[in-house]
């Protein structure tokens, strides 16, 4: 993908509209844009409501570079802002697939009574600073025809409006479904989900049982012939503007609120002592001050405690939580605080995001992306090692990977006479893990990086270590 | 000239869109069906000629 005479990597992610490109140059985040898009592109920089989306910061900063550079094949080149960490739409909470539905909506709304139109409407055309989505689809912008419907709403439906719908009807967690398909969930598949009375529940009746029948009705029909047809009988931007509304009042319907999970009071019954805790805090405050991160990995995240502790003196902080009750509980509190520099994302870290969509590389793994200056693996050893099975050695490469080379990794060892990993080894046959005591830990640790402090805490059951990993 | 976008928008999905924009559209999605209709009538006559 490298063009190494120019230096330019393309993104893996953007080939689907061949008018524009994405592609990176000297860190920087870029955009080659053909004759037809350039034209589109000089027409809505002049536009008013572009102009006020980015004043907002609804849409990610962007410049056009001028002059065009001359080594690469592009009538015009736009030079984006830097998103701080690339999430996908699977490792978003319920909360954050909504705001970031009701945000593309917004942008469309706001586009059409301005004459223009996005040309899809994916999940993907989002991402976020902090608690905060953007859209970040410059180049979906193009000026709308009169007389023709929104062209992504078939997107919007499959990887946003349905999602949604499975997680606030069904209470279906929503991710699996995501990560599994890259173009989203199906009409037809959807129609089987809401048989019966559910579906009367809003938003199914329409957007998934007549869409799916009007897709049956008219395969054979291209969309040519149907945009020439509706123009005919008298379709306006006041019915995609209608449209549109229409759909932004039912997502802001749908405010799925799940009851409590097993996790949601982890803090409060984890056994952690007030000293204990206090103890921790310090411990990780003095971590992210030696190391001065620019991007710092919170795994096991909870209730954001420590990561916001990360983020007083951090460029910026993804806080990963594998439950995805939890995590939206942080998202709705970080997003009410206004954070900008904490995402929180869902993710098992036993089962972290894999690639995905055309060659396994169009959706980087989550592997491929974190490249962290400070990694915090807070009370997570112990429930990978002993409620996954997962090798204690094996645990620390994995942490070790996902740390720049250099960086620091701060861990907790929960020793086997806890009471947390007394619970966990209840479950498991007697001595079945006989490696998992301190004494077999700290030299897996000591190989991997050197151990600049470490901190036994007032409970005397639970370890901290600070280690620089080796580069 | 129809312009065609570089993703396939789905026939069903552009009418259903009408079908959802309240009395409005439901009247623009009735216009295109009675139209399909009338044209099916006209057309047969020729097309088997």
């Amino acid at each position: 993908m490298a063009f190494s005479d120019t230096g330019v990597q393309a993104e893996p992610g953007s080939f689907r509209d061949p008018g524009n490109r994405v592609f990176h140059r000297n860190g920087e985040v870029l955009r080659g844009l053909d004759e037809g898009s350039a034209g589109d592109w000089r027409a809505l920089a002049a536009a008013d409501f572009f102009r006020d989306l980015l004043a907002a910061g609804k849409v990610c900063g962007t410049e056009e570079l001028t002059p065009t550079p001359a080594d690469l094949p592009w009538a015009a080149v736009l030079r984006h802002e830097r998103i701080p960490f690339v999430s996908h739409p699977y490792e978003w909470t319920y909360g954050m697939l909504r705001d970031a539905a009701l945000l593309h909506l917004d942008v469309l709304r706001m586009a059409l009574a301005d004459g223009f139109t996005t040309k899809d409407g994916s999940a993907y055309n989002l991402q976020w600073r902090g608690a905060t989505p953007v859209f970040i689809d410059v180049g979906s912008f193009e000026p709308a025809r009169d007389g023709e419907p929104w062209a992504g709403y078939r997107q919007f439906c499959q990887t946003l409006l349905y999602p949604l719908l499975l997680q606030a009807h069904l209470g279906i967690d929503f991710q699996p479904w995501l990560r599994a398909r890259i173009d989203g969930i199906e009409p037809d598949q959807m129609r089987r989900l809401f048989g019966g009375t559910r579906r009367w529940r809003p938003g199914v009746l329409t957007h998934v049982h007549l869409h799916g029948a009007m897709q049956a009705r008219n395969a054979r029909a291209s969309t040519a012939e149907v945009r020439a047809q509706l123009r005919a009988a008298g379709y306006s931007r006041e019915l995609a503007l209608a449209t549109v509304r229409g759909l932004e009042k039912l997502v802001r319907r749908l405010d799925h609120r799940p009851g409590e999970s097993y996790w949601s009071d982890y803090q409060r019954t984890c056994a952690y002592s007030v000293p204990d805790r206090q103890a921790k805090e310090q411990f990780v405050d003095r971590a992210v001050a030696a190391a001065a991160p620019e991007l710092v990995l919170d795994l096991g995240a909870n209730d954001g405690r420590y990561a916001r502790i990360a983020a007083r003196q951090a460029g910026y902080v993804v806080a990963v939580e594998q439950d995805p009750v939890v995590a939206d509980a942080l998202y709705r509190a970080l997003r009410a605080a206004g954070e900008r520099r904490i995402v929180p994302l869902v993710m098992d870290l036993a089962d972290p995001s894999p690639g995905g969509g055309w060659r396994g590389v169009e959706r980087a793994a989550f592997g491929d992306r974190a490249r962290a200056d400070l990694v915090l693996a807070l009370a997570v050893v112990h429930h990978l090692a002993i409620g996954r099975n997962v090798p204690l050695a094996e645990v620390l490469d994995q942490f070790v990977a996902l740390t720049a080379p250099g960086g620091s990794l701060v861990v907790e060892f929960v020793h086997p006479e806890d009471p947390m990993a007394r619970r966990l080894l209840a479950n498991k046959p007697d001595g079945l893990f006989p490696d998992y005591r301190r004494a077999a830990f700290e030299p897996l640790l000591a190989a991997r990086g050197r151990i600049v402090r470490q901190v036994e805490l007032p409970s005397g059951t639970r370890t901290l270590y600070q280690v620089v990993v080796h580069g | 000239m129809t312009h065609l976008a570089y993703l396939d928008a789905g026939s069903g999905s552009l009418i259903v869109q009408a079908v959802v924009g309240g009395v409005a559209g439901a009247a623009v999605a009735a216009k295109l069906y009675w139209r399909r209709l009338v044209a099916r009538f006209r057309r047969q006559p020729t097309d088997r000629g």
